[in-house]
């Protein structure tokens, strides 16, 4: 009797192990924890987890005031998720130390129904798969330019526009101004200048990306223009202060991404407001381009699987799913992008539009250096009284320093 | 006996374990990376001996962010405890009351300094209530608020250090006063001596213990600013503090572990090298103050 039981046990034993060594567990760090998203994350992992009963999924909610440092920590010591959130800026610091798995060929059969390659792309390896893009447009009060001689159905087309309508709107009153300028707030300011910079034909580095060129003429003219916006009709606080004071009526134009319109909708603000491209010279200038994309740890056992899955969150219905929840205007599948949800809104639709216009940064391990430096000079322009010339001449010589390096 | 010394070491195990893992081992393994160039995310580090120290004696960044620290400290300490002594010897009075104005003044030291900070950076800002008050009395207020102009952001944030930590200070204060036996000060009525003399001879000699506390936690606590900066400038501004600094460089977005931890330790050494000075200098006979 004593026996059978014991043989009944090894038995038992053995299929139970068996049981669990056909489960592959992966686990994923996201940053999504809002009412809104969260509870569209967790179906969408339940979904997966039914379409592949062979693989569990571990969601693991990260903050964006302390994820970065969790996720370095993470990948230094070796460890970390399969998969894992990661912003456009970060990724090729992460890929150049070798902590990203190359996933070129896991996504080669998609490649081209996606936009935003170029951001997750370093030294010929594709190190994460765009998930929801994002860039900023302008947006404007029209019951303030309502009582400027443009009226409210206004849209600045130029640069130029883009200032007198600003200026316009700031002699309406001492406390109304034209223009919401960012300050005090790193890895914000530089994508408000950016856009100006670019806009003015002006670039960073050469096409090979050899030399910095920041202080050629268009990049000086564009900080003299910034500093003029700031200046003579600014609103100067931080990017969360500066949309209050857009929803209080207190600034008539900012530069803001689609959370804003995320954030109108679920907080009922009674604002009269028009969305437009960014302006440009002579018509819609470039934008700010960032996103989210999906990594794989290099570290990971179970790449194949974290592939599978990233494909299945960044499909085109998951993602339109994502959009409605999160009111996200720019999903990275362009099926996605194609999709009546869009289609019926007009403030998505300059989104969209703008993204087509926009521009990302360079892709460069040493990026989080270079945009401290542009913020530098902005401000050092805005708030020290130093030429844009020298501000831009100044950071130009930290960045050929830590690129010799 | 034997039984009794094996007992007592094995219910401290707990706690000197936790004090070797949590505290010392961190201790001297920051020490032993402040003379590598370990950085997170790269895979190797290698030994630079001082090298960290000198780079950080030459780094501008640095050097203003110690010079800020210096300012902060030099220019809160003096104004906290003369304010934290003048409200001890108010609160320490008999009125009708005093247990609600000990309790406000206290108040500030149990709120989050993260509340706080965010609290006045409202009123700091353009158009804000600071702005306004400035105004009424003739003064110009800078024009984008007082946290967004060099000359007035570390001031204004070391002001609302010195509101914030008043409170804590004069508790200390009040404790060291009631400690003083009131048999003195009635052998120094007797005496003939007023209560201004009665301050000089009695009361502020018989603070010193107290006084030399409240200095040297002021002081620790004034070096290490941190959250204020954090929360209201990001080091903007000129605000940044060398301990702002060691977060920017070791766990913002340079994760320079190394660097970060040589400036954590020249920081220790000007933490305790102030403290021994303020234990030398209090400790002498004789009137300091």
């Amino acid at each position: 009797m004593r026996v059978w039981i014991l043989r009944l046990m090894a038995v038992s034993m053995l299929l139970l192990t068996t049981g669990v060594s056909a489960e592959t567990t992966i686990e994923w760090w996201q940053f999504w924890t809002d009412a809104t998203i969260k509870p569209v994350i967790e179906e969408m992992v339940e979904e997966f987890e039914a379409q592949n009963p062979d693989i569990k999924v571990k969601l693991t909610d990260l903050t964006w005031s302390n994820g970065h440092e969790k996720i370095v920590v993470a990948l230094s010591s070796g460890s970390g998720p399969d998969v894992l959130e990661l912003g456009s800026d970060w990724i090729a610091q992460f890929a150049d130390n070798g902590h990203l798995a190359d996933i070129s060929d896991g996504i080669s059969d998609t490649r081209n129904d996606f936009d935003g390659w170029s951001m997750s792309t370093y030294r010929g390896g594709v190190y994460g798969h765009p998930w929801i893009l994002g860039t900023r447009v302008v947006y404007l009060n029209r019951t303030l330019l309502s009582q400027t001689p443009f009226g409210a159905d206004h849209l600045p087309i130029t640069m130029v526009d883009l200032l007198t309508a600003a200026m316009a709107i700031d002699s309406l009153g001492d406390d109304t101004y034209g223009w919401g300028s960012n300050a005090a707030e790193k890895h914000r300011l530089y994508k408000k200048f950016l856009p100006f910079f670019w806009s003015n034909n002006a670039q960073l580095f050469t096409d090979d990306g050899e030399l910095c060129v920041m202080t050629s003429g268009p990049g000086i003219d564009a900080l003299i223009f910034y500093e003029l916006l700031h200046d003579s009709c600014g609103y100067v606080a931080n990017q969360r202060r500066i949309e209050d004071a857009f929803l209080d009526g207190k600034i008539g134009i900012i530069l803001s991404g689609d959370w804003l319109l995320k954030r109108i909708e679920l907080e009922k603000h009674n604002i009269d407001f028009a969305t437009t491209l960014f302006p440009g010279r002579n018509g819609p200038g470039k934008s700010f381009m960032g996103g989210e994309f999906l990594a794989v740890n290099e570290a990971s056992d179970h790449k194949a699987e974290a592939v599978k899955f990233i494909k299945f969150i960044t499909s085109p219905e998951n993602q339109v799913k994502f959009c409605k929840a999160n009111r996200s205007a720019n999903p990275s599948s362009r099926e996605a992008q194609a999709n009546e949800y869009f289609k019926n809104s007009l403030h998505l639709q300059t989104f969209i539009s703008q993204l087509k216009l926009a521009k990302h940064p360079p892709v460069d391990p040493n990026w989080v250096h270079v945009e401290q430096y542009i913020e530098e000079a902005v401000e050092a322009v805005l708030f020290e009284d130093i030429t844009a010339g020298e501000a831009l001449y100044r950071s130009r010589v930290k960045i050929d320093e830590l690129r010799q390096q | 006996m034997i039984r009794g010394r094996s007992t007592s070491v094995f219910l401290s195990l707990p706690w000197v374990i936790t004090l070797l893992a949590f505290w010392l081992f961190p201790l001297l393994y920051s020490l032993a990376i402040g003379f590598t160039d370990l950085q997170l995310l790269r895979k190797s580090f290698e030994w630079v001996g001082f090298a960290n120290y000198s780079e950080l004696l030459s780094d501008p960044d640095f050097l203003s962010a110690l010079s800020n620290t210096f300012i902060f400290v030099a220019g809160t300490i003096p104004f906290t405890t003369v304010i934290a002594l003048f409200l001890a010897l108010l609160v320490n009075r008999k009125f009708p009351g005093r247990g609600l104005f000990r309790a406000g003044y206290f108040m500030p030291s149990i709120t989050s300094m993260v509340v706080i900070a965010l609290i006045f950076t409202n009123l700091l800002q353009r158009g804000g209530y600071v702005a306004t008050l400035a105004s009424m009395v003739g003064l110009t207020p800078p024009e984008h608020g007082f946290l967004l102009d060099s000359s007035t952001a570390l001031f204004s944030i070391m002001g609302m250090d010195v509101w914030m930590s008043v409170g804590y200070y004069m508790l200390i204060f009040l404790a060291g006063l009631k400690a003083i036996p009131d048999e003195l000060y009635e052998a120094a009525e007797v005496s003939g001596a007023g209560k201004i003399r009665q301050f000089w001879s009695i009361t502020l000699p018989l603070l010193r213990p107290t006084a030399l506390f409240v200095l040297v936690i002021n002081s620790i606590k004034s070096f290490q600013v941190f959250i204020e900066i954090f929360v209201m400038t990001k080091g903007k501004f000129d605000t940044s503090t060398v301990v702002y600094f060691l977060y920017e460089e070791g766990l913002s977005s340079q994760f320079r572990f190394g660097y970060a931890s040589a400036a954590a330790y020249l920081l220790f050494v000007i933490i305790a090298g102030f403290s021994v000075l303020q234990f030398v200098l209090m400790r002498r006979k004789g009137p300091v103050w």
